[in-house]
């Protein structure tokens, strides 16, 4: 059978993943390295720890829309959802007097609502997931801005605001929370039956059908959990800013998607890594934190932002062009040489 | 004395996991036409893209006209007059049939190109598919773009043409006016032709030489004159060639396991019914679109609106789903594996795993890695899969390969029914065996199969039971001695007596045909199949 087949190349595989990974890391480190070069305040610990804290819900939410991405979806609701289960449980806190933590359960579940609604509207209705994202968004932000009419709330309870913006052992709660939901995301995709089938569904789905996995189940639960996640998200936004903005999860909607992208998350589905977007996060969040320090105008870091997406993008993509990656992905160029021949050539 | 128009020297390509090519060599003349034949994943694509300058070899030279290629790219390929033409054809459908001949040039190159596209629509012609220049690719057939994918290898300065799988789409008479008009074309040009087909009759015809691959090495290079198509099947296979014979036919006492009734899809016209007996192999013959697929996808409900009442050892079951039809025990392997049966860019054991459902679990609700790597080791082991690394993408393994794994991951599970749709469409000759040597090793093991087939030899050799479906009905049962080719295709076709005419539009129609003429019979593994009339 296979004596042919040495032991090494049972290792190469995972090698080649480790290596994807390993290029975000070595971009984020370089990153870190030429801000620091460039401003000796950009690697204090404060600092750091600022960059931490502004990653953060572009991660949470980045982390729920990399199993949307994963699974070959989109989801263009998410800040909307943010800024709607912010309103909603800032009122029931300031207005209803409902105790902080159930106000954070409250949003969550908000979130998750939200999340089944376009996940039904995906499976149901057989509506494209960027269509259907495309209209809730727009219904949300405009729930959002009705529940108040168009008013922020201002004096959020103080205790709601220590939960979520506050520090343990000198170490900000919201990064907490990062790493548990990272840790909780990343255990879910790769260690459970459930991640498994989120990762065939984007493969593909007529296999994933074909074989008894229930493709509209997971896939509502994936818009779910994209839900769930922004709604934290949207309660961290009014933790830190000590209101809630009708429209301050608008700037996250694109952001958290650039964060899973530039992580490697491909939009075609089947391919995302949890760690992946959560260093995307912690690019996007330091190169505006190193921006500011470098005096930039403001205006340049949406340009900044799009140029990293563009090139993150185009190096996993078109990494089969780019020499020093080529010899260790070859694989995937090549591991099918009809396919690789047939793309590639001309006559 | 003249060089070579082509010297391909000890190539080598390696992919991880997997040798593709291991010290090719051969050469070309001009007016030469050299067939390269060899098992699916013997290396042919690679030595193909090698040749075009998508790959690049790991060792070995390209030497053109005598002078040896270094920085060897598609576009130096192009320069130096080589043409790949794909097996599917690589022409844009939106675009005329001047445009696409164009398609690619410089501006330079198409002013002067004029005599070109006159010749090679003067080709096409000649190959029996007259077309005007104007006319858009789209509204041509899939043999007349096959045919102007070849005549555009050939034109604008070609000096070597690689043609691969040129006549999948041809009907038999247009194949032999298409390739008098390559070898007409070759010699009168002096081009030096590279001819990829697995089909032995098309071979024997066309080719001046032949080489053989075998596991990515030259395994056999003779002139054809010396050579026959039997020998040439052998040296591909490297062994004599077996006649599949069932070790383990149904016991004729045993019950009935599987029974499914009013089985429709929304297509069908009316409502079907089968039942098969423990041990037992039924193959379900027919035409393509005669509702083969149709009928199996139903048993299962993979599609809205079909329906079907399952009966398994005598206990009703409710099926609503492909998901219940699994909970049932119900395995279905579909018949485009890519697509339908794997996730190609996961690893083989979380392929196997995909119908898990806990049982691989290790602690609580996590999955076990272990577990999965092992019991896909395992069904490996049992499958004789190759390579045995299961934590390689399912991408990387063959056609055979692939489709161990797809019929692996029902197995472990433990599913008691299996249906299989062109279990060996796309696979080579000795990964059909082994797939024909499980099939007989799961019904001896008291599971109830179906196998749907279009490759005649293959129903007649693996199934107990015939059943012939046309137009969406079964329209006749075959046992023993009736499970013949004559009374199959009789009954697919709905004629009384086959005439030869018929015959050979039935067999145009399959992939795998036999031929009444022995002689042509080389190129399948089953030509010697049981029930040859």
């Amino acid at each position: 059978m296979s004596s042919a087949t040495p032991d090494g190349i049972a290792l190469r595989p995972r090698r080649q993943i480790n290596f994807q990974a390993f290029g975000i890391y070595i971009a984020a480190i370089v990153l870190f390295i030429v801000l620091g070069l460039l401003n000796p305040n950009f690697l204090t610990a404060g600092n750091l720890r600022d960059v931490a804290v502004s990653a953060s819900v572009n991660a949470i939410i980045g982390i729920g829309l990399t199993f949307v991405i994963i699974t070959g979806g989109i989801d263009l609701s998410v800040g909307a959802i943010a800024s709607f289960v912010g309103i909603v449980s800032a009122t029931l806190m300031v207005n209803g007097g409902i105790p902080p933590a159930m106000g954070l359960i409250a949003g969550i579940i908000l979130g998750i609502v939200c999340g089944a609604v376009n996940g039904l509207l995906i499976t149901k209705l057989r509506l494209p997931p960027f269509i259907a994202t495309l209209g809730t968004m727009s219904v949300f932000q405009g729930c959002a801005y009705v529940a108040t009419n168009g008013k922020p709330v201002y004096d959020v309870p103080k205790e709601f605001v220590l939960l979520l913006n506050s520090y343990v052992l000198g170490i900000p709660v919201v990064v907490i929370v990062v790493a548990v939901v990272a840790v909780g995301a990343g255990l879910l995709l790769r260690k459970t039956v459930f991640g498994q089938n989120v990762i065939a569904v984007g493969g593909s789905e007529e296999t994933a059908w074909l074989s008894g996995v229930r493709v509209h189940r997971v896939k509502i639960a994936v818009y779910c959990l994209a839900g769930g996640l922004s709604a934290l998200g949207g309660l961290v936004i009014v933790a830190r800013i000590n209101a809630a903005q009708p429209d301050a999860g608008s700037p996250y909607q694109l952001t958290a998607i650039a964060a899973a992208v530039i992580g490697g998350a491909n939009l075609m589905g089947g391919e995302g890594r949890i760690a992946g977007t959560l260093v995307g996060a912690v690019i996007l969040g330091a190169l505006t934190n190193g921006l500011v320090l470098l005096n930039v105008p403001s205006f340049y870091e949406q340009i900044v932002t799009g140029l990293v997406v563009l090139i993150a993008v185009s190096l996993d993509q078109g990494s089969k062009g780019w020499p020093m990656l080529k010899r260790s992905n070859k694989k995937d160029l090549t591991a099918a040489p009809p396919t690789a021949s047939t793309s590639a050539v001309r006559s | 004395m003249a060089e070579h128009l082509l010297v391909v020297r000890d190539i080598a390509k390696s992919f991880p996991g997997v040798r593709a090519l291991d010290g090719v060599s051969f050469t070309l003349e001009r007016g030469e036409i050299r067939t390269l034949a060899g098992e699916n994943g013997a290396g042919k694509s690679t030595l193909l893209g090698i040749l075009g300058g998508a790959l690049r070899p790991d060792r070995g030279s390209i030497t053109i006209d005598g002078v040896r290629r270094m920085e060897y790219t598609s576009r130096r390929a192009l320069a130096e007059g080589v043409r790949i033409a794909q097996q599917e054809p690589a022409i844009v459908p939106q675009l005329s049939v001047e445009q696409n001949l164009l398609l690619g040039l410089t501006r330079q190159q198409r002013k002067a190109s004029a005599d070109d596209i006159d010749r090679a629509l003067k080709d096409v012609a000649q190959m029996g598919f007259p077309m005007d220049a104007r006319t858009p690719v789209s509204r041509l057939s899939p043999a007349q773009r096959h045919a102007l994918t070849i005549a555009r290898a050939f034109a604008f300065g070609a000096k070597i043409v690689a043609l691969d799988e040129p006549t999948t789409s041809m009907l038999e008479h247009n194949v032999a006016e298409v390739l008098s008009r390559v070898r007409e074309i070759a010699h009168g040009r002096g081009v030096g032709v590279i001819y990829v087909s697995h089909k032995m009759p098309e071979v024997m015809s066309v080719s001046d030489t032949v080489v053989v691959l075998r596991d990515g090495k030259p395994a056999f290079d003779r002139p054809i004159t010396e050579t026959s198509s039997d020998d040439i099947v052998r040296r591909m296979v490297g062994r004599e060639l077996l006649s599949f014979e069932r070790q383990h036919p149904v016991d004729p006492a045993a019950p009935v396991h599987f029974e499914a009734s009013e089985v429709s899809h929304p297509t069908s016209s009316a409502p079907l019914s089968i039942s098969v007996r423990k041990g037992e192999v039924v193959g379900i013959a027919g035409l393509v679109g005669s509702g083969r697929t149709e009928f199996l996808r139903s048993i299962i409900r993979a599609d809205e609106g079909s329906r079907s009442n399952v009966t398994i050892a005598g206990k009703s079951v409710k099926i609503r789903s492909p998901r219940d039809s699994r909970t049932a025990g119900i395995a279905f392997i579909p018949e485009d594996r890519k697509a339908q049966g794997l996730v190609l860019q996961t690893p083989a054991y979380a392929n196997v795993a995909l119908t898990a459902d806990g049982q691989l679990n290790g602690f609580g609700p996590f999955i076990s890695k272990k577990k999965q790597i092992a019991m896909a080791e395992a069904m490996g082991k049992r499958m004789s899969l190759r390579p045995a690394n299961v934590t390689l993408n399912a991408r990387q393994f063959s056609g055979g390969n692939q489709q161990k794994l797809v019929i692996a991951k029902w197995i472990w599970l433990g599913a008691t029914v299996y249906l299989f749709d062109e279990p060996t469409k796309g696979v080579d000759v000795g990964g059909k065996v082994e797939i024909y040597e499980l099939i007989d090793q799961l019904a001896s093991e008291g599971n109830a199969v179906i196998v749907v087939s279009s490759d005649l030899p293959e129903i007649i050799s693996i199934s107990d039971r015939v059943l012939v479906m046309r137009a969406g009905e079964f329209v006749s049962e075959h046992t023993g001695a009736d499970i013949n080719e004559h009374s199959i295709v009789a009954n697919a076709m709905g004629v009384s007596s086959v005439s030869p005419q018929n015959e050979a539009a039935l067999a145009a129609s399959v992939p795998s045909p036999e031929r009444t003429d022995p002689a042509d019979t080389g190129a399948d593994a089953f030509g010697a199949a049981k029930g040859t009339s």
